[in-house]
C-alpha cells in the first residue's frame, strides 16, 4: 500500500512503465505521425504541463540530437539520466544486498527539502514550464 | 501521562493516524512521561483530506505528495506528468492512507 515503504519495487514499476512508453513512441515515430499526448493537464486545460514534452527530449537524445532535445525541454536529459541510471543501480543493490540506492534517496530528500535549494528547484520548473507554454508544446 | 489528556488526544488527533495503530498509538501515549505533553501537543500533523483535494486538483504536478511529505516521490510524479495518468488516478485512493502513515512516522520520531 505504502510505496515509499518499498522504494525498489516503486521504482522498478515506474523505470518499467517508462521504457514501455518510449518503446510505444519509438515504434510510432518510426511509422510516422499520430498523436501520442495523454497529458492530463494538458487534454483539460489546453496548456502544456511543466514536464510535456520529455517524451519528445528523450526521443532526440536517442537520434543523437542534443540541442533540440534541450529546446523541446531541458528535464529530458534530467529523465535519460535517471532512466538509465536506476535501472542499473537496483539491480547492483539486489545482487549485493545493500540498500545503497534507499539511503542516496532518503539523503536527497533531505537535501532538497532545504528551502534555498527547494526554492531554486521550483524556481527552475516555474521558468521551464513559463517556457513550455510560450514554446506551445 | 493521565488517561484524560490521552483521550482528549485521541478524539481531537484520531484521524491523522491509520485506524489499526490507534491502540498502540494511545498505549504508548499512556506510558509516555508527563513533560513531554507539551510537544506532544503541539505537533503539526498533515491532514488526509486537504491531500486528497490536492490529489484531485493537481495530483498530476505531485503537489500531493510534496504535502505529506515525500519530496522523493513529488518529484518522480512530476517529471513522469502524475506516472502518465496513471500513478495521478492510483493516488487518489492511495494518498489519504499515505497522510497516515507519514503522520504516524512524525509521531513516533518525537516520542519514541
Amino acid at each position: 500500500m505504502y510505496l515509499e515503504k518499498n522504494i525498489y519495487l516503486t521504482f522498478s514499476i515506474l523505470c518499467l512503465f517508462g521504457y514501455l512508453w518510449l518503446g510505444y513512441n519509438l515504434n510510432i515515430q518510426k511509422k510516422k505521425a499520430v498523436d501520442t499526448q495523454i497529458c492530463f493537464i494538458k487534454k483539460t486545460t489546453g496548456l502544456p504541463c511543466p514536464s510535456c514534452g520529455s517524451t519528445r527530449s528523450v526521443l532526440s537524445i536517442i537520434n543523437g540530437d542534443f540541442s533540440k532535445a534541450l529546446l523541446i525541454n531541458p528535464l529530458g536529459f534530467f529523465v535519460s539520466v535517471i532512466m538509465i541510471a536506476l535501472p542499473i543501480w537496483i539491480t547492483i543493490d539486489i545482487c549485493r544486498k545493500r540498500k545503497t540506492l534507499y539511503i542516496a534517496y532518503k539523503k536527497t530528500e533531505n537535501i532538497i527539502k532545504k528551502k534555498s535549494i527547494s526554492s531554486l528547484l521550483i524556481a527552475f520548473i516555474l521558468i521551464n514550464w513559463i517556457w513550455n507554454i510560450i514554446k506551445e508544446l | 501521562m493521565s488517561t484524560e489528556k490521552v483521550d482528549m488526544f485521541m478524539m481531537t488527533h484520531g484521524k491523522f493516524f491509520p485506524s489499526q495503530h490507534l491502540g498502540h498509538i494511545r498505549e504508548k501515549l499512556t506510558k509516555l512521561d508527563d513533560s513531554k505533553w507539551s510537544t506532544v501537543q503541539v505537533m503539526q500533523f498533515k491532514d488526509p483530506t486537504t491531500a486528497l483535494i490536492l490529489s484531485l486538483l493537481v495530483g498530476a504536478l505531485g503537489v500531493d505528495r510534496f504535502y505529506i511529505g515525500s519530496t522523493g516521490l513529488g518529484v518522480g510524479k512530476l517529471l513522469t506528468c502524475g506516472g502518465l495518468g496513471i500513478w495521478q488516478i492510483v493516488d487518489w485512493f492511495l494518498i489519504m492512507g499515505a497522510c497516515r502513515e507519514k503522520n504516524l512516522e512524525i509521531l513516533q520520531r518525537s516520542i519514541y
